[in-house]
Order: C-alpha cells, then sequence, then structure tokens
C-alpha cells in the first residue's frame, strides 16, 4: 500500500454542496435480499419496520426494494456522479442496517481513497502570498541581496 | 486400451493463481522494467516498496518538521531575527502556534508573520532589560509591579 501505488484525492465537496442548499448525493437505493433465507432476516425486519420512515425522511433518493432467490443480502446504493457503492447485510440486524443506510445517506458519492490533506481553500492566502520581493523596501538601482542591519 | 501413464501426468492444479498474482502485480504496475510484469521480480520488488513505505511513514513527520523549521529561520532572518530566537520569545509570549502553522503564515500571511516577529522583538528586548538592565521600570510605563498601599 505505498502512495504512490494506491490512489489518493484532495478534500473536496461536489459542486460546493452546503454552502448555498444541500442536495443529498445519494439517487438511488436498492435493497437485494431474499424472502426465505436466514441471512435476510434483518433485512427483512428493516423493510418491515424502518423502510418507509427512512424513504419519506429522504424524498430525494428512490429506494427499490427487490426480492429475489439470493444467497446474500445486498445494499446497493448510487450517488449523483455515477459511483455505485454496494454493502453486503447478511446477518445484520435492522438498526445496524439503517444505521448503514445513514451512513450512506450522509456521504458524498466521492470514492473511499486516501485523502492527501484534511482541509482545503481556494483562497489560502488573504495578505497576498509571499514572493522575494514582499519585504524589499522598493528600490531604484540594482538588485543586490539586502543587507541585514542588526537592529 | 487404458492410457495410463499420461494421465498420471496430468493434475489439475489450483483454480485462482492468476487473481494471486494479479493481487501482488497490481501494487507493482508503476515500477520500471520487467518487474512490473514478471511475478517472481515483483514480489521481491513489491515487499521492498511495502518496506520502505512503513519506514517513511515515521520518517514523513522527521522531514516535515525540519522543512517547517528551514521556512521559519528563513523567513525571520527577513525581519533580522534568528528562529532560535523567534521560537523562544515565541513560547515566552504563551503565543502556543506549532511550527507548522507559523511556516503557513509566513508563506500566505506575510503580514502576520511580521507582527509575530514584532512580538518576539520586543520580548526579546524587555528580557534584555530585565537581565541587564537597572531593575528600573522603562520610561512611560506606569508601574508593571502592583505595590500594596
Amino acid at each position: 500500500m505505498t502512495s504512490r501505488g494506491t490512489p489518493s484525492r484532495f478534500l473536496q465537496s461536489v459542486l460546493q454542496n452546503g454552502i448555498g442548499r444541500y442536495v443529498c448525493q445519494l439517487k438511488r437505493v436498492s435493497i437485494i435480499f431474499s424472502k426465505n433465507a436466514q441471512s435476510s432476516l434483518g433485512v427483512r425486519e428493516f423493510i418491515e419496520e424502518g423502510v418507509v420512515d427512512y424513504a419519506k425522511k429522504n424524498p430525494a433518493t428512490v429506494v427499490y426494494v427487490s426480492p429475489q432467490s439470493c444467497r446474500i443480502p445486498k445494499i446497493v446504493a448510487e450517488y449523483l456522479n455515477g459511483n455505485v457503492r454496494e454493502e453486503i447485510v447478511t446477518s445484520k440486524t435492522s438498526p445496524q442496517i439503517s444505521e448503514l443506510l445513514t451512513k450512506l445517506t450522509n456521504q458524498s458519492g466521492l470514492d473511499i481513497i486516501r485523502i492527501r490533506k484534511p482541509f482545503h481553500t481556494d483562497n489560502p492566502s488573504i495578505q497576498g502570498q509571499w514572493h522575494p520581493f514582499t519585504n524589499r523596501p522598493p528600490s531604484i538601482g540594482p538588485i543586490r541581496p539586502q543587507k541585514q542591519d542588526a537592529e | 486400451m487404458v492410457f495410463l501413464t499420461l494421465s498420471c501426468l496430468i493434475r489439475s492444479r489450483g483454480p485462482d493463481r492468476y487473481w494471486k498474482v494479479q493481487e501482488v502485480l497490481k501494487h507493482a504496475r508503476h515500477f520500471r522494467g520487467r518487474k512490473n510484469r514478471c511475478y517472481s521480480l515483483a514480489v521481491k520488488a513489491v515487499r521492498r516498496a511495502f518496506v520502505y513505505a512503513t519506514t517513511a511513514r515515521r520518517l514523513k513527520k522527521r522531514y516535515m518538521r525540519t522543512l517547517w523549521i528551514t521556512r521559519i529561520a528563513a523567513a525571520s532572518r527577513e525581519h533580522g531575527m534568528k528562529y532560535p530566537a523567534l521560537m523562544h520569545n515565541l513560547t515566552k509570549t504563551s503565543v502556543q502556534l506549532n511550527r507548522r502553522v507559523i511556516s503557513d503564515l509566513a508563506i500566505t500571511e506575510p503580514r502576520t508573520f511580521l507582527s509575530l516577529a514584532k512580538l518576539a522583538q520586543a520580548r526579546q528586548q524587555e528580557g534584555f532589560h530585565a537581565a541587564l538592565g537597572d531593575g528600573k521600570e522603562p520610561s512611560g510605563v506606569f508601574s508593571r509591579i502592583v505595590l500594596l498601599q
């Protein structure tokens, strides 16, 4: 896992989301589960109790519930920038699944890779970035190294 | 007729050699030469790369700190002070900025850094007067020591 060998990105938000209004970046949630398998027990409980409340609380997200005959229940989350995230929810309880869904809702769709710096500014310098003439008095003659007068 | 010898020579090996090899090669794709293609060379190179990455995590902190110190020293020399004097006097005035922040200020906010340098200079002069002077208060200051009347 070298830093050059693995992808990395800078901290950013999708189109400055949140500065004006906040748009939920989660486009679609598909819950794939089985009607009779043991591993989808928690998912079935969640669909009985929590799914409708979740869908009402997040009107911008479309929730698809698709019972299929599958061995492993999954939650597939698609984001507005096209990224698709699949979470496997075998043998998870209903509150765990709702926690997972809130986590997916709060994520933007950006890749989950190493973030180079935990901060980002578009305007890093307010007083003007330093350049070699910042602290020099204006001079007419040729540019020479400054004499350091010990104060 | 039964072919006994040929069928003994054919063995069915493991099914996922390809993926095990790709797991190693994916970390070697940006290397130079045959070690980005050939598994036996790549294994050694990838192990080396991981060892370097591990040790460098400890060393990066040292390098960054020396870089910050170099930058602060250069910036303070522009204002006529030296790095040890600046940092010591800043801690004496209880300015608890770390070296990273001070070096960023020196780069992006030169006037703020100038004010920090002047603060450190003033504290330095006060220290000199306290150590070398008469024990009298500086002229123009009403009282630094509250005298119980």
